[in-house]
């Protein structure tokens, strides 16, 4: 073989070629075409009569009630931009700025929602506040003619949306008030500005990128909230589509192209958001321009009304936060009947929701009692649940996984090949899913590869049985992949260049220098993106609701079928109990998985060493007292 | 040892470096010196072959190395941020080279320690991380780590730009007594030409990516080729027309139309004149305290001349005193006014 025809096949140029052929794939295949076809589908319906009547599934979407979808989720989302704001501005505030007592306890309440979210979240508000809810139940001892059912519609969701949403403001925003030079506040208080005038011209306008951001961001979430509609009854774009996806023309009018035409507006908002997000990103921001920053005092609120007011407002909301986390943790603990009675047995603490199985007995309409055995299960004695967990966990972790591994090897491209135009190419395909809402990419993957006839595919209905997972992890993995690109581009730049230089002058090949020198460096970013990804879809909701199917039934639809009502004759028994199990089990893995991204992923290998130094220490002084205390007693002994 | 030969090397329509011919010693302490941007860290990593000229060759012991791939070359590199890969450890740094040499375990062990002895690291600082050391300790490791496989060569570039001035001096010497002790052909990248003046046996002075000159210390401080060298090392005044017109009055052999230079320390204030000395009337106009010395800004006609005296602790002149300034014509550098 002749050196140009081994250069030809060198192990590096392969690479590049496969690499190249399954990004290609990856986009058309997974992202343009299945959208193009969802698009076309809107145009290319026909009428009962077989004929293509291209405009008719507009026609009618002006015509029927389709309007309403659309302009309750406007209304959703506009409504929660002013309430999530003004929670998610407080309790940053209440936390970070002013001096509240109790702020670190607050914080943490505040906190809640990032171990305890999504459709878990809106279970357990559901399980105080529906017509069953504690909260309610309570409610109706005391007023008696309320409406049991008053936790439900557009309410209920603002409600439950508002709190849920915060969590950005709580990392994001309290970052940049953190961030916040304190020697500006001191200028503006120097020059005689009031507390209320430096908050509102110094504090607020450095501020004012990140919420915009927030913004922008909470804007999406309410156009194309899922869960928290679909379980509390209000008629919003997403859960149209899902149940349009669901229909068939025996039903109702093209629902295919209906559901089409629904995603195709949802994106549409979220182009013109995002477009108009990333333009106000590239105007500049009011930056320190400090070189020595001084860190934020918290400031007292001098006027004592004012003070008693901001403790209370800080304290009604950290009850709000903490009631539904409090009262599921308890009730995760209590038995079948207390929880059906809604009332908590100090004296009867137990497992059962989570690992004990127990028999229920009922009375039949011939006024007989009959018992089924191992009726009342738990968490993990429960086939079902443990299916679904046992599925979300195995289609989320591939799915993180990949999406990870395909972002480092695109990213090291893209790094490699900075000023040349495919690398742009390449960035732009995967941050393409971004521009998409989820709910589009899955109805259009339940769609298009719900056939025959894709030839990428083999020829193989990808909708079908089993198949539907493999749906499932690539939606899951394409949906991921800007959020990946985005946090795992930012951790390359944290490569010096010079790195890369040092380890080629080292004799390195570029495979050795990217497996010994820059995969360690972005090792913890690109596990912290794994742990992340992983923990939203391990819980994800809408896009399992959109392929919901027999064999794609993840651990939300589970938590989801909790939420049914218990019926006669021991259906669905225990739904209750194992709904609050599997809310505290959430909460656990997402704050296990919260430690090791910030707590343990956060520690270099300095850190990492200095902690492995202490603990030889400590072990050293215990070993030493320990033989002291051997010395001591030998003697003692020998004399006894 | 080293040789560059009509080097030409092109950023898109941009030529950064211009016919660069240089030839190092075996065991020579070589620096390339120049401000920002003039093209001596691209020489340098044209050596190391980072980059690839569009013209010219790179000869190391008379062997055509131009083509040759980064890793094949043998030769060591400091970086100006050392480079030092933050997930290893100190002592992984060091053996990074020698794993990929694939040498066996103990012998990577033994030139790990070896060479850590050497540059003064002790067995506690190899266990570290890097993030653990100072910058001083930092940079023992990269010159460890680039000279622990023995390369015929090591490359600096800007090694002491990131450490403070008191560590940055002390460190100094000690790298002068390491290039010594191994007696390794040295190519050392530096703005700072106190830092060139000090460490090297010969200095090239780059501008706009030519070499203006190469010579000793002596030769490049003393008898700078090109006006650009003379204004670039080490602080000096600039003999204005006036002063050239009185100068000449007094007998010297100035020629007018030139530009004409003299260095701070050549300036005598309030000294006996000696023979063929040209001496002027000036005002201090203010005095800066250095301690070993003080700097006095003198004006003399329409000039403010600045001149160094060694501080005696006797005789300190103050703002406004009249003294005497006195030029020996030897002193003074010429250049054609073309070359400016």
């Amino acid at each position: 073989m002749n050196t140009d025809t081994r250069k030809l096949f060198s192990p590096e140029k392969l690479f590049k070629v496969f690499g190249t052929a399954f990004f290609v794939y990856l986009f058309f295949g997974f992202m343009l075409l299945p959208c193009i076809n969802t698009i076309t589908q809107i145009f290319t319906t026909k009428n009962a009569a077989g004929e293509a009547t291209p405009w008719a599934v507009i026609e009618f979407f002006f015509a029927g009630n389709m309007p309403k979808y659309v302009w309750n989720s406007l209304k959703l989302a506009l409504t929660l931009v002013v309430t999530v704001n003004i929670v998610g501005v407080s309790i940053v505030l209440l936390t970070e700025y002013f001096d509240i007592k109790g702020a670190k306890i607050l914080r943490l309440g505040y906190m809640t929602t990032l171990i305890y979210s999504g459709v878990a979240l809106v279970t357990g508000y559901l399980f105080l506040y529906d017509r069953n809810g504690i909260i309610t139940s309570a409610l109706k001892e005391s007023f008696p003619d309320m409406n049991a059912n008053w936790f439900s519609g557009y309410n209920a969701v603002l409600f439950t949306m508002t709190f849920a949403c915060t969590s950005n403001h709580a990392l994001f925003l309290r970052n940049a008030i953190r961030g916040l030079d304190y020697n500006t506040v001191e200028a503006a208080r120097n020059l005689g500005a009031k507390p209320l005038k430096v908050l509102a011209k110094v504090v607020f306008p450095t501020l004012i990128p990140t919420m915009f951001s927030l913004t922008v961001m909470t804007f999406i979430t309410g156009l194309c909230a899922m869960s928290a509609p679909t379980l509390l009854g209000f008629d919003s774009i997403n859960p149209e589509i899902v149940r349009l996806a669901g229909s068939s023309v025996a039903d109702e009018a093209f629902p295919q192209a209906r559901a089409a035409l629904l995603s195709i507006i949802l994106a549409m908002f979220t182009i013109v958001l995002l477009s108009a997000l990333s333009s106000y990103e590239r105007k500049g921001h009011y930056l320190s321009v400090s070189k020595t920053k001084a860190k934020l005092v918290k400031q007292k609120i001098s006027n004592p009304i004012a003070n008693v007011m901001a403790h209370i407002y800080a304290y009604v909301l950290f009850i709000i936060y903490m009631i539904p986390v409090v009262m599921i943790v308890i009730f995760s603990f209590q038995d079948h009947s207390a929880i059906k009675m809604k009332s908590i047995d100090f004296s009867n603490w137990t497992f059962i929701n989570y690992f004990g199985e127990q028999d229920y007995s009922y009375l039949t309409s011939r006024g007989t009692y009959k018992t089924r055995v191992g009726s009342i299960s738990g968490l993990f004695s429960n086939d079902a649940t443990i299916g679904g967990i046992r599925l979300s966990f195995i289609l989320s972790a591939i799915a993180a996984a990949l999406a990870c591994v395909i972002v480092v090897i695109a990213c090291n491209y893209i790094f490699k090949n900075r000023k040349k135009k495919r690398s742009t190419v390449l960035e732009y395909s995967l941050l393409f899913p971004w521009l998409l809402p989820t709910i589009l990419i899955c109805y259009s993957y339940r769609t298009y590869f719900n056939s025959e006839e894709v030839w990428y595919m083999f020829s193989n209905n990808m909708y079908y049985m089993e198949n539907v997972r493999f749906l499932i992890i690539m939606a899951y993995t394409v949906v991921k992949l800007p959020f990946a690109l985005r946090m795992i581009k930012a951790a390359f730049y944290t490569i010096d260049e010079e790195l890369e230089d040092a380890a080629k002058n080292l004799g390195a090949s570029g495979f050795v220098t990217f497996i010994k020198v820059k995969l360690p460096i972005i090792l913890p970013s690109v596990l912290a993106v794994f742990a992340l990804n992983f923990n939203s879809l391990f819980t994800e909701y809408d896009m399992s609701a959109t392929f919901a199917s027999r064999y794609g039934t993840t651990y939300a639809m589970i938590i989801q079928s909790m939420c049914t009502d218990e019926g006669l004759y021991g259906y669905n028994i225990n739904a209750s109990g194992r709904r609050c199990a599997s809310t505290v089990f959430i909460m656990l893995i997402s704050g296990l998985i919260l430690y090791l991204v910030y707590g343990v992923g956060a520690r270099d290998l300095g850190d990492r060493l200095e902690l492995k130094e202490k603990r030889k220490k400590r072990k050293e002084r215990l070993m030493l007292r320990f033989s002291k205390t051997k010395t001591l007693a030998a003697p003692e002994s020998s004399n006894s | 040892m080293i040789k560059l030969s009509n080097i030409v090397v092109k950023f898109g329509d941009f030529t950064a470096l211009h016919d660069i011919n240089v030839r190092v010693k075996e065991g020579e302490f070589f620096t390339f010196l120049g401000p920002s941007g003039c093209g001596k860290t691209t020489t340098l990593r044209t050596i190391t072959g980072f980059i690839e000229p569009a013209e010219g060759k790179v000869f190391v012991k008379d062997q055509d190395i131009t083509n040759v791939p980064i890793e094949q070359r043998n030769i060591g590199m400091v970086f100006q941020s050392y480079a030092l890969f933050p997930s290893m450890t100190v002592y992984d740094n060091i053996a990074f080279g020698l794993k990929i040499l694939k040498l066996k375990k103990d012998e990577v062990d033994k030139k790990v320690r070896d060479i850590a002895y050497k540059v003064d690291l002790s067995d506690e600082q190899l266990k570290k991380a890097v993030s653990q050391l100072s910058g001083g300790q930092q940079q023992r490791v990269a010159i460890a780590r680039a000279l622990v496989t023995s390369p015929a060569i090591i490359c600096m570039d800007e090694p002491l730009s990131n450490l403070d001035a008191k560590l940055r001096v002390q460190l100094r010497n000690e790298l002068k007594k390491m290039q010594r002790d191994f007696g390794i052909t040295t190519i050392y990248v530096t703005h700072d030409q106190e830092e060139a003046l000090t460490l090297s046996d010969r200095i090239a002075v780059f501008n706009n990516g030519f070499i203006e000159q190469i010579g000793t210390p002596n030769e490049i401080y003393n008898h700078s080729d090109t006006e650009f060298v003379c204004n670039f090392i080490g602080d000096i005044n600039r003999l204005e027309d006036d002063m050239v017109a009185g100068l000449i009055k007094m007998g010297s052999t100035l020629n007018q139309s030139d530009h004409h230079f003299i260095r701070l320390e050549r300036l005598r204030v309030n000294t006996p004149a000696a023979a063929n000395e040209l001496v002027l009337d000036g005002v201090i106009e203010n005095r800066e305290y250095y301690g070993l010395y003080i700097k006095y800004y003198i004006r003399v006609g329409k000039q403010t001349l600045k001149a160094i005296e060694k501080n005696d602790g006797i005789n300190i002149y103050e703002a406004g005193e009249r003294v005497r300034v006195g030029i020996h014509p030897v002193d003074i550098m010429t250049y054609a006014a073309a070359d400016a």
